[in-house]
């Protein structure tokens, strides 16, 4: 599978199943390089030149999107094969002189050892991910701020800064609460009383009076009494210590009344 | 003269606050210059008995130029139920490419990280800037005075580093190269 196929001008079979995704040009040129079985430092630069072409023509027939650095690339490398076809040495016929191929494969050999080095990075990212410290804590003492070494401070510390205040702003100042008067209606305490009253058994008005959470609530707690008592649902007694107990009588309410009685 | 064992329970106390790793400086600024000797031998016997050993949750490290105290990394998996910790932010490849290039080749600029990848690098670098990974330190005197790019202390502190000359060394030409023949084609 060295070349390829001429008259169709086509890639190999074998290509056509499997098309690895490659992280840029250089990952796609490195493919080529291993597939073809040749020496880093010495390219067929035609032959992979070619290849590179057709992988890019392979991208468009699969409406792929192919991204600038691709072309860009694939430029360089005709420019390179161009120089290839030129005699080297020619002009000074000194021997040592400089491979056009030379900055392509230094390229490559960098690019190699990045992705080397990038792969132990991810192992060792993923041991010490598992590595687990002391949350920051606030050290008891003077506020910390005079300590900050300025040379570690970067605009994503300040950013950072920013929305903390922004969020401690928003805490410390939050919208205003709408307070509503609280309001105690007759029926309300109306039908609180009808609902603790139990038949033989007196309930202590002062008491009940006492519990009560304002002079609001006590108002129309009173209030709701005189309507029992209108309505003949309670009988009040006095015992000769002061107290004031109600009884509840054998009465039910009616509907209407519980209607008329102010809401 | 301060006694070695109170030396040795002070300096095991201010690992044990700390969050960040302490510098042995920072740690000799403690006590007094006759003390000194008797304090980097007492550190000694700290980190000793700080040694990840089976039966320990908690183990002293030297990185990023200082000592600090971690958890075994065999226990994240019980520290992430107990602190209910879903989901995890790993690096992505092109991410961690990045990365060992400004790592290995700082300072650098982001063209010259485009050049060595072969693409564009921005989107990354905003990443490993956010994460505190990479930093910004200064322009390069050349057309257009782009920015250059170097690793951070966090850096160290991640990836367990004592300082930039811990970076494990490149791979050689060879041995990158020299398994070609073997690729099953």
């Amino acid at each position: 599978m060295s070349s390829i196929d001429d008259t169709t001008g086509s890639l190999p079979d074998e290509w056509r199943v499997e098309l690895p995704t490659f992280e840029g040009p250089l990952d796609l040129l490195l493919h080529l390089v291993k597939i073809n079985e040749v020496e880093l430092t010495d390219i067929p630069v035609a032959l992979i030149c070619d290849q590179f072409h057709q992988y890019l023509q392979l991208m468009e027939e699969l409406d792929l999107d192919i991204a600038a650095e691709y072309i860009y690339e694939a430029a360089l490398l005709i420019h390179l094969k161009s120089r290839m076809l030129l005699p080297r040495g020619a002009s000074t016929g000194e021997e040592g002189e400089e491979d056009p191929r030379q900055e392509l494969v230094q390229r490559l050999i960098e690019h190699q050892r990045m992705k080397d080095a990038a792969q132990t990075l991810a192992e060792v990212d993923v041991l010490r991910q598992g590595l687990w410290t002391r949350r920051q804590q606030r050290i008891p003492g003077p506020d910390p701020e005079e300590s900050i070494d300025l040379g570690e401070v970067s605009l994503y510390d300040l950013l950072g800064a920013l929305r903390q205040v922004l969020v401690r702003y928003e805490h410390e100042h939050p919208p205003p609460w709408h307070i509503l008067r609280e309001t105690f209606s007759v029926r309300d305490q109306f039908e609180r009383l009808m609902d603790r009253m139990q038949p033989e058994h007196p309930l202590d008005l002062l008491d009940d009076l006492r519990t009560r959470t304002c002079r609001a609530e006590a108002v129309a707690t009173f209030l709701a009494i005189l309507e029992l008592a209108r309505l003949r649902l309670v009988k009040l007694h006095q015992t000769e210590n002061g107290e004031l107990l109600l009884y509840r009588t054998g009465r039910e309410v009616q509907p209407y009344e519980l209607e008329a009685i102010q809401g | 003269m301060t006694d070695r064992t109170e030396i040795e329970a002070v300096l095991e106390a201010v690992l044990f606050v700390s969050s960040e790793p302490v510098t042995r400086d920072r740690l000799m600024e403690l006590f007094n210059d006759r003390d000194k000797p008797l304090v980097a031998e007492a550190l000694e016997t700290v980190l000793e008995r700080y040694r990840p050993v089976a039966g320990r949750g908690i183990s002293a490290e030297e990185v990023a130029g200082g000592v600090r105290l971690v958890t075994r990394p065999e226990l994240n998996v019980y520290l992430r139920k107990f602190f209910e910790v879903t989901g995890r932010s790993r690096l992505s490849l092109a991410a961690l490419e990045t990365l060992a290039i400004i790592a290995y080749r700082q300072p650098i600029t982001g063209p010259e990280i485009q050049e060595l990848r072969g693409v564009s690098s921005s989107g990354v670098l905003k990443t490993l800037l956010e994460r505190r990974l990479v930093k910004i330190s200064g322009r390069k005197k050349v057309v257009g005075k782009p920015f250059l790019y170097r690793t951070t202390r966090e850096f160290l502190m991640h990836f367990g580093l004592e300082s930039l000359q811990d970076l494990p060394p490149l791979e050689e030409f060879e041995e990158s190269f020299g398994s070609i023949e073997a690729e099953p084609s």
